[in-house]
């Protein structure tokens, strides 16, 4: 039932048939995905948990074009996008990382930061950087943040606080039209009041722009509590995999209990 | 007092040549946070175009702009070795640093020294030799040195500014955010490859100009000067938020220019300029750093307390 | 914030008190400069015509120390006694060009009487500095100051500079080969491609060489480590002698040169006399020392009035003197050629 009802919608990010070795031909040879099969549909927000290792992070790296996969394919929005470049791909997949350093320009102002931003997919040529006339809705959306943000629009970003900034690379990466948002355990590394505070504001970008977005996690009570669908990856395969009404049931006691089954599997 | 007035022109008059030099180093250092050596090659090379140039009969001016034309394709060598063919930052400047030998050589026609003197220069014809001429004498030199200085300092201000200007600063600061942004990172460092050596050639040939000789061996020490100048001026000025990086880059350099020439005015055996500099280099490096490290802990301390 | 204001003062301090500490040291450790200069002031400041000249040597080679050395002379010879009614200001710029355009600055800044430049980058950063000031400029040890522009003739300088030329006499050197090698054809000839005198002297030997029956086999090399397999190669090209120029990459490496020379039995001809107590077998050289003396006779008589630069003539070390090692010549089963028999001879290591 749950298959004719997403095969109902279109279908964003297809992976097909991919394969992926890590290390081929050595003693260290690891073979991560065989034959990987998924399909996220339009619009949906993705929740993906998994232990360490079991491929989460590699999957949103060869979907960033990060890293190249072995054979296969990987289409968005209809699109094969195998062939093209990380920079490429980053004109229509928006990503914010598990490292608050990562999504932003730590000496630039925020001001030159959303400028930037503003401007994707645009010419970078010797235009005015800042438009001044966008000023004041940069300071709107900020103000939506409840920081303060708005009033040090001249400040570098490298002054914030880890909160701050990962709530402002969550703006810059959604802040020009996108097909897919990544959300690569992006708020692992913030302090719970501050991971409360930035998963609220995901949900509410996620739902104003209705962007298909998969996030990858560590905290199972997000997993649990956002998103329409939610899958675990073990060894480079997706073994369990809820949407609709069974997504809205999951507890975490239900996370738990899979993960000590894939454990006893493995044998620990 | 007329030493020290005359001593003071020639501190200022190389502050502000070399500065020119530091600013393209402010931007290849401390922009795109690339350690660029082919600066020791590309500053010769402006000062023997410059001397060839003039030799051959060209307008001083457009002998200003050809070598900074070919400072910026110098710097493309770099960038492209490094971008095109993942060849490290310090190797590729080395590498071109030490091509550019034979290509200064080409330039000279195999001389080590090219001497344009007597001939136009921008010190000594058109407007430059009008302010000569007039009651202003050397400090003429100096009053241009600085005219060029800033210009050069303002156009670079306004590059900074635009939306290519803020991606090379955001290249320096994070790749990763370029790629976010859908951009070749790399592209971007060979941009700002360009204007630094762009601008150290330009050094070099204003002061090729201005001493009436070209050498090719000028270069020696040139990276290890201007990357002294960018980090003095940010120890110093670093806490001043109405300084520009260029500015704290040009004021670094004249403080350099300031030790230098007070270092042999107190009698300094020049064998000793070396170990000097380079403990005026290591001072400024350290307490930069302890001002990052405080900077980064004050951060730390608001998200804590947040 | 306060914090930041004293490690800044820190840093000053530690600065200020460093330049000072390394110029104590610098005046203890050579004679050089200031102090030396500041007591003669003081001395010279008493008598009627004491000048104040200064004096930028390009880098420490032993040739340059010899012409610095000459140069004190001639100015002695000429009644300018250094300490007594004269103030030298002696700088050297290590091989620094930049180094070399600020001290020659300062100079000019200074109003010195006259400025003293040693080797072709010291001589034009000072007739760049001095041009306009007018300061005499007296320069030695530049291979060819036509072309630097230093001057507008050998003949008639035309210009603020006065001084000599160190071209090497390479014709004088093909005839002391042919002299003890008569049967020789091949000279072989190892130099440094980045090294500019080394190219225009190989252009003129080329040039002179047939005149004297001799053909030219050259070996270019880039660093001191290819030195050893740059001679072992024109060994095998069948060279009879090697030749030296001035070429200091070669010159500092010259042992390498020996062995492959000696085991193939072939002399090595040098440049310098200081070659041929290094085991060369013979050189007609430039006395370093003279060439200075003259420099600083030229110099001394600027001073006096008697000579204005404009007016002087280049001094050009026409006729080298030859040196010969009679040990080498022995080894090699070589007889010392009756022209040369009044040459310097020397035995190896004699000079230490």
């Amino acid at each position: 039932m749950l298959s004719e009802q997403r095969s109902a919608s279109k279908t964003m990010v297809g992976f097909e048939h991919v394969n992926k070795i890590f290390n081929p031909g050595s003693v260290n040879e690891v073979t991560l995905f065989h034959d990987f099969n998924l399909e996220l549909e339009q619009g949906s927000f993705v929740s993906v948990v998994g232990s360490n290792g079991s491929g989460k992070t590699t999957m949103l790296n060869l979907l960033c074009g990060s890293l190249p996969i072995d054979s296969g394919k990987i289409i968005v929005d209809g699109q094969d996008i195998t062939n093209l470049k990380e920079h490429e791909r980053s004109k229509f997949i928006g990503r914010v990382y598990q490292n608050p350093a990562f999504g932003t320009c730590p000496h630039l102002t925020i001001l030159e930061n959303l400028a930037l931003a503003d401007n994707k997919g645009g010419s970078f040529l010797l235009q005015r950087g800042v438009n001044k006339r966008r000023i004041d809705y940069y300071k709107t959306i900020l103000e939506q943040l409840h920081m303060g943000l708005e009033d040090k629009l001249k400040i570098p970003v490298k002054a914030l606080s880890g909160g701050q900034r990962q709530a402002l690379a969550l703006l810059i990466a959604t802040m020009t039209p996108l097909k897919l948002l990544i959300l690569d355990e992006h708020t692992a590394a913030l302090d719970p009041k501050s991971a409360e505070i930035v998963m609220e504001l995901t949900k509410k970008v996620v739902e104003e722009k209705h962007v298909t977005t998969l996030m990858v996690t560590h905290n199972l009570k997000f997993a649990a509590d956002y998103g329409d669908r939610l899958f675990m990856m073990h060894r480079g395969n997706v073994v369990f995999d809820v949407s609709g009404e069974d997504k809205k049931l999951i507890s975490i006691r239900d996370l738990t209990n899979r993960f000590d089954e894939i454990s006893i599997e493995d044998g620990n | 007092m007329d030493v020290l007035l005359g001593l003071l022109q020639v501190v200022l008059r190389e502050g502000f040549i070399y500065g020119i030099m530091a600013m393209g180093v402010y931007i290849t250092y401390k922009v795109l946070n690339f350690a660029d050596l082919s600066v020791d090659g590309s500053f010769p090379l402006g000062c023997c175009m410059a001397a060839a140039l003039i030799t051959l009969g060209v307008n001083p001016w457009v002998a200003c702009l050809v070598c900074f034309v070919g400072g910026c394709l110098a710097g493309m060598v770099t960038g492209l070795l490094h971008v095109k063919l993942k060849i490290s930052d310090l190797m590729s400047g080395i590498l071109v640093q030490t091509a550019l030998y034979s290509v200064n050589m080409v330039v000279t026609s195999k001389k080590a020294v090219l001497s344009i003197f007597n001939m136009p220069t921008i010190f000594s014809s058109g407007i430059g030799g009008k302010l000569y001429n007039s009651a202003l004498d050397q400090w003429a030199w100096v009053i241009m040195a600085f005219v060029i200085m800033l210009i050069v300092k303002i156009i670079l201000d306004l590059y900074l500014k635009t939306r290519s200007g803020l991606l090379l600063r955001a290249v320096g600061s994070n790749e990763r955010f370029v790629v976010s942004q859908g951009k070749n990172p790399g592209n971007m460092k060979i941009i700002g490859l360009m204007i630094g050596n762009g601008l150290v050639a330009l050094s070099g040939c204003v002061l090729a100009q201005q001493k009436e000789s070209a050498d090719a061996s000028s270069g020696t020490g040139m990276v290890v000067m201007a990357l002294a100048a960018v980090i003095i001026g940010e120890a110093v000025f670093g806490k001043s938020k109405f300084m520009k990086g260029t500015t704290m880059a040009v004021f670094g350099m004249i403080i350099y220019r300031i030790c230098l020439t007070a270092a042999m005015q107190l009698g300094l055996d020049t064998i000793y300029l070396k170990a000097l500099m380079s403990a005026l280099f290591i001072i400024a490096l350290v307490s930069s750093r302890l001002k990052d490290e405080r900077s980064a802990k004050s951060v730390i301390r608001a998200a804590i307390s947040k | 914030m306060k914090k930041t204001i004293v490690t800044k003062l820190i840093a000053i301090a530690v600065t200020v008190s460093m330049t000072i500490a390394m110029s104590g040291c610098g005046n203890t450790a050579s004679e050089s400069s200031a102090k030396s200069a500041s007591n003669a002031a003081s001395t010279a400041a008493s008598s009627e015509d004491a000048k104040t000249i200064g004096v930028v040597q390009f880098t420490t080679v032993p040739s340059l120390d010899n012409c610095y050395e000459g140069f004190v002379k001639g100015l002695a010879a000429e009644g300018y006694v250094e300490g007594e009614n004269l103030t030298i200001d002696f700088q050297n710029a290590n091989a620094d060009v930049s180094i070399a355009d600020t001290e020659a600055q300062t100079m000019a800044q200074k109003k010195y009487d006259l400025v003293g430049a040693i080797a072709t980058p010291a001589a034009m950063s000072a007739y760049g500095a001095c041009k306009a000031n007018n300061i005499p400029v007296v320069f030695t040890a530049v291979s060819d100051p036509v072309s630097a522009q230093l001057v507008e003739s050998l003949e008639k300088s035309g210009t603020i500079c006065a001084g000599s030329s160190d071209q090497l006499p390479i014709e004088a050197q093909l005839q002391l080969i042919r002299a003890f090698l008569p049967e020789a054809k091949k000279i072989g000839i190892l130099y440094t491609t980045s090294e500019p005198n080394s190219i225009t002297d190989l252009g003129i030997i080329e040039e002179l060489a047939p005149k004297y029956d001799f053909e030219i086999v050259s070996q270019g090399v880039t660093n001191s480590s290819e030195v050893a397999s740059g001679a072992e190669a024109l060994v095998a090209k069948g060279v009879d002698c090697f030749d030296n120029f001035t070429d200091n990459n070669v010159v500092n490496n010259l042992p390498s040169v020996l062995q492959a020379a000696t085991k193939a039995g072939i002399p090595v001809f040098g440049s310098e006399e200081g070659q041929v107590y290094d085991g060369c077998l013979g050189s007609i050289s430039i006395d370093y020392v003279a060439l200075g003396e003259e420099t600083g006779k030229i110099a001394g008589k600027i001073l006096k009035g008697e000579l204005t630069p404009e007016e002087s003539a280049i001094y050009t070390a026409s006729e080298g003197t030859p040196f010969i090692n009679t040990d080498v010549a022995e080894s090699l089963g070589l007889e010392i050629p009756s022209d040369y028999a009044d040459g310097t001879m020397v035995k190896t290591g004699e000079n230490k």
